[in-house]
């Protein structure tokens, strides 16, 4: 049997290759605002559980979900105003959420279930979870290798992929049910307020340090897991909320992207300066 | 109307009092369009700037909704889900296709992303699509490109590669926007007699959309022509 440190790291890894992945084709698919909501969303989800003492994990999945499915719905029917519906859908999410934790028994912010869901606890990861956080990331490695040549169209040109005969709109909603349930996945471990940085940190250093879609793909899910395993690391040894930890690391790494990507193209420029 | 693989039965494209309004805006887009398309008929949209050309060939491909009246393609009513399979039957090549220049896509690759629509889950390309690809560059004279990353070509290039793509697909029905729009006079009249050329040899029907009609006035069946949303004259059909 695995102890919970190792059941926390194996959890940190998956969690930052799943949501490094989904963040990738969340930023492809111009669906941020929705992924932003949903993880919102599933921190109502979370607070609810707690008010009726259910298991946090699968609440915050339930009105993740459902959220997706309406977000989803929205979204292919309305044009314009999309971005404040997803922000309307956020606020009254973040809204039910603290609503939720007022109501509850827990009289302080620190009490254990309280405190796991709002900034994430290495000690919420149970085999059961981690079971459904690999089944999930398997699910979505099938997915998007079984229509890789679909996403990979929706990629390159969404209007022209639709124009084609891509079923874009499927698509779209199959990506927000994968984000909602990894988000809800991931919930625990890193905390309600702070579970999308690992959507979009990882990708946005992934698209400074590398040019091609498949490269930024693997890496903004090795970033993800790197950032995952190294702020959990960070947590443990000077006692701190994992989810702090990581969004300060994968944070840090994305500064030091842009660092890099600034001097290369300055040396590029030299280069090509000299040539001429 | 009937959607059938090959030669359709009835009309190709057929609007029916169409009004389209982007969201924002009062005034409609395209006001009270009347249009019935047959099928093996090279289509020549034209009209000032502003006119509703690329509206009305978003409308025929149900990329946007009429606000009244009724679109089909092939049959389809383009406000339905079955649009989508109708889709699948035509190609399309966009006026703002330029890509940028870290577009690392290869020109070939794009070429065969035109393919995935009909693709099964995990179904590779396979040698016929690949045939396919080097038949419809060796018409534009584009095999050379096919290795290159999108972003390092020129957007007379990047045009020809989707001009490619749509053909590749050998589609029942091509929308083409501003397909001459950066090219040079030799690409346009290779162009221009390629899509003819396309009608003629595979019973398809091809959309032009152009402001700039010399390159193909000469090979179009029908010439519709568009002034403020409206069509003000339809000639050949």
């Amino acid at each position: 049997m695995l102890n919970i440190f190792s059941m926390a790291i194996l959890a940190a890894i998956l969690a930052g290759c799943l949501c490094g992945a989904i963040g990738f084709h969340v930023d492809h698919f111009k669906v941020t605002t929705l992924s932003f909501s949903i993880s919102h969303a599933a921190l109502a989800g979370a607070s609810i559980g707690i008010v009726l003492s259910l298991d946090s994990t699968y609440s915050a999945m339930a009105a993740a979900t459902s959220s997706a499915l309406l977000l989803g719905l929205i979204f292919s029917r309305v044009e314009r105003g999309r971005e404040l519906v997803s922000m309307a859908v956020f606020s009254t999410s973040s809204a039910i959420a603290l609503l939720a934790i007022y109501m509850s028994t827990a009289r302080v912010l620190a009490t254990t279930s309280v405190a796991t869901v709002l900034w994430g606890s290495l000690l919420a990861v149970t085999p059961q979870k981690l079971i459904i956080l690999l089944t999930v990331t398997i699910l979505f490695l099938l997915y998007i290798s079984a229509f890789r040549m679909h996403i990979d169209a929706i990629l390159y040109d969404k209007k022209l992929a639709e124009a084609e005969g891509i079923d874009v709109q499927a698509h779209t909603l199959t990506l927000l049910l994968f984000t909602s349930i990894a988000i809800a996945s991931t919930l625990k471990l890193t905390g309600g307020f702070l579970v999308f940085t690992l959507l979009y940190n990882p990708v946005a250093s992934a698209s400074q340090l590398a040019r091609g879609a498949r490269h930024q793909l693997i890496l903004s899910s090795l970033l993800g897991s790197a950032s995952a395993v190294s702020g959990l690391a960070i947590s443990y040894l000077f006692n701190l909320p994992v989810g702090a930890a990581i969004t300060l690391l994968s944070s840090l790494t994305l500064l030091i992207s842009y660092g890099v990507r600034a001097t290369v193209e300055r040396t590029r420029l030299r280069e090509a300066s000299k040539i001429n | 109307m009937q959607v059938v693989r090959g030669i359709p039965k009835g009309n190709v494209v057929e609007l029916l009092g169409v009004y389209v309004r982007y969201s924002g805006s009062d005034r409609p887009a395209i006001l009270d369009v009347n249009l019935e398309v047959p099928p093996k008929r090279l289509v020549l949209i034209t009209g000032p700037n502003g006119a509703g050309k690329t509206t009305l060939v978003e409308t025929c491909l149900g990329l946007l909704k009429p606000m009244r009246g009724r679109a089909f393609l092939l049959g389809a009513d383009t406000s339905r889900r079955e649009v989508v399979q109708a889709r699948r039957m035509c190609s399309y090549v966009p006026q703002d296709f330029m890509k940028p220049p870290y577009e690392t896509y290869l020109a070939e690759h794009v070429i065969l992303l035109g393919f995935s629509a009909y693709k099964a889950p995990f179904e590779p390309v396979n040698r016929k699509e690949r045939e396919r690809v080097l038949w419809a560059t060796k018409l534009l004279g584009i095999e050379e490109l096919l290795s290159k990353p999108m972003g390092t070509l020129s957007g007379g290039q990047q045009q020809k590669v989707l001009i490619a793509r749509a053909l590749a697909r050998r589609p029942m029905v091509a929308f083409f926007d501003e397909p001459f729009a950066s090219l040079d006079r030799e690409s346009r009249t290779l162009v221009a007699e390629t899509l003819r050329k396309y009608v003629d040899s595979q019973g398809a029907t091809v959309f032009v959309v152009s402001h700039d009609i010399s390159p193909i006035v000469g090979h179009a069946d029908i010439t519709v022509k568009l002034s403020d949303g409206r069509i003000t004259r339809v000639e050949g059909c």
